[in-house]
């Protein structure tokens, strides 16, 4: 009796703890929601609450002056085009590593993996030369086409795809079906949590890049993707904090979205382990 | 029999085809720049970015005697030297802290890992704006006057900050998986025998995790040591006092700013061998400590 007792306490007293500290770990983004409803004059006063929460006219100054609008689009065809291309470029060659033996498939692999090895940000002067003699600046291709080749989605589903007998594909094969069409008809439904899930996480990366976008779209305002875009809004105007923090949830709610969404169904499937975030 | 090698050779250019788009895009986009900024470092660049012949170590000598070399170099040390054991500290501590699945796990779970959601410029706005000296809601609460990301003496240590947090989310979940891992058998043992909490964690538990948690050191390592750019471009601390500039910030300035290719092939280069360095000496160092069959 005293045991159960205490291990109610012990769950109450951790779970505070927990949500407290949970609070103050997610207090910026907090701050930024309830600034973001602020008047201009509210926000010299660095209280947090605003006065009121139906004040909208950051969210539509963002929009509209800030040109948010166009910034999400970009944003979004690039991360929804350069993911679907990303996951294909891997699935294309997973299922070459799991269902095929060649001469010098460990060569290829571990080329593949290396890539991981390589910092990104070690690349991008060059990367820049490279998409600039392409005729690819401020274009969506050319913002997306350093993304393609993703190592850890390639090696994962690799691992996936190794769990199907490859008498299945040799079955196919028999009956005269290609290998797109197994990949297709076979391999996906299949494996569809794991692609999925690929999928949402390099969606919220692309939308989140920085670095690269700002560079290949430097000089085309109208190219810019959202987390450039934001950087930008309190330029014209000095410290207009309040703008940038709509700006900022505007850009915040598709990967905050997905990211929970994703967890979700990562912790349903049992997935956890083996593909954290 | 010429039927088989008919086969064989559809097969090998079927598998030559599918292999080709992401064989095609790490070479063009991954290893050529790599290369590239090799053979940058020992060349003379123009501002175009071509080459225009052999210069042996003089675009090294050049880069390390520079004056702002030395504090950009001690900067990327100190961020790594701060951040990494702190990030340990604080997600281990959290993720023992919920290590038992309870009724709210969920929501716990999902509080310490949504900074991972978040993207470096929307955190770096948010922060520029709490920590804002003026109108910031840090100083007002703190009642202090702390000149933050403003000023030459906390710009450094603000920055910290910002890495911790944009990087506590992954390492969270990473550490929480683990130590749900270890074996049940493990655990009840460990019951039976009424060891204490803190003999519990520091003698079975970390050690069981060691090869995570040597995974979150060695990662963690490698995002302090390159990743500072883009924070401190957004910050634009580094330019007016260059007290936050970093091996990184510095290359890009020079590879976009002022189109120094062979600088910035230098410090490029000097940041990949740092960290590669420290990576393979942190494998050495823990061959030993680190625990593999869990």
């Amino acid at each position: 009796m005293t045991h159960r007792r205490k291990e109610q306490i012990e769950e109450i007293v951790v779970s505070l703890v927990a949500i407290a500290l949970g609070l103050v770990i997610i207090f910026p983004l907090i701050y930024c929601f309830l600034s973001s409803f602020k008047t201009p004059s509210e926000f010299l006063d660095p209280k947090l609450l605003p006065s009121s929460f139906l004040n909208l006219d950051n969210y539509k100054a963002a929009l509209e002056r800030g040109n948010l609008l166009r910034y999400i689009l970009n944003s979004f065809v690039i991360a929804f085009l350069g993911s679907a291309i990303r996951l294909i470029f891997s699935i294309l060659a997973a299922y070459v590593f799991a269902f095929y033996d060649f001469k010098g498939k460990n060569v290829v692999f571990f080329m593949i993996l290396g890539t991981m090895m390589i910092p990104s940000d070690v690349l991008l002067a060059t990367n820049y030369l490279t998409v600039s003699r392409l005729h690819l600046l401020n274009t969506y291709m050319g913002v997306m086409v350093v993304s393609f080749v993703s190592a850890s989605a390639t090696f994962m589903l690799r691992q996936r795809f190794k769990t199907i007998p490859r008498d299945m594909r040799e079955a196919a094969s028999m009956d005269g079906y290609g290998d797109i069409w197994f990949i297709l008809r076979v391999l996906l439904p299949i494996t569809r949590p794991v692609v999925t899930t690929l999928f949402v996480q390099s969606f919220i990366s692309l939308w989140n890049s920085y670095l690269w976008p700002l560079i290949a779209t430097a000089s085309s305002p109208e190219m810019r993707t959202v987390m450039v875009g934001i950087t930008r809004l309190n330029s014209w105007e000095d410290e207009n904090y309040q703008l940038v923090m709509a700006g900022v949830v505007i850009s915040l709610i598709p990967s905050i979205i997905l990211f929970l969404i994703m967890r979700r169904s990562l912790r349903k499937g049992g997935l956890e382990g083996s593909l954290v975030g | 029999m010429g039927n088989v090698s008919l086969r064989r050779r559809k097969e090998r250019r079927r598998i030559f085809l599918l292999l080709l788009p992401i064989v095609l895009f790490s070479l063009l986009f991954v290893y050529y720049p790599f290369l590239r900024t090799v053979v940058n470092a020992f060349s003379r660049v123009n501002s175009k970015g071509e080459i225009r012949g052999f210069a042996g170590l003089e675009n090294f000598r050049y880069t390390y005697s520079r004056p702002d070399f030395l504090p950009a170099l001690i900067h990327t040390l100190t961020i790594a030297a701060i951040n990494v054991p702190l990030t340990l500290f604080i997600t281990l501590s959290l993720a023992l802290l919920t290590e038992k699945s309870r009724r709210l796990s969920p929501l716990f779970e999902s509080l310490f890992s949504l900074p991972m959601a978040v993207s470096m410029s929307a955190a770096c706005m948010i922060f520029k704006s709490m920590f804002s000296p003026s109108v910031g809601f840090i100083n007002y609460f703190f009642s202090i006057k702390c000149g933050w990301y403003e000023s030459s003496e906390t710009a450094l240590i603000s920055c910290v900050i910002l890495t911790i947090w944009m990087g506590i989310g992954f390492d969270y979940l990473l550490l929480l998986s683990a130590l749900r891992g270890i074996p049940k058998s493990v655990r009840e043992a460990t019951m039976v025998d009424g060891i204490s909490l803190w003999r519990r964690i520091f003698l079975v538990e970390i050690p069981l995790i060691s090869p995570t948690i040597f995974y979150v050191f060695c990662t963690n390592l490698v995002l302090a040591l390159m990743t500072s750019a883009p924070m401190i471009i957004i910050m634009g601390v580094s330019s007016a006092s260059g007290a936050t500039n970093t091996l990184m910030s510095m290359m890009y300035q020079s590879g976009f700013s002022s189109s120094d290719y062979g600088l910035s092939a230098v410090m490029s280069l000097t940041a990949f061998v740092l960290t590669l360095s420290f990576t393979i000496l942190s494998f050495v160092v823990e061959k030993r400590r680190v625990h593999y069959d869990a």
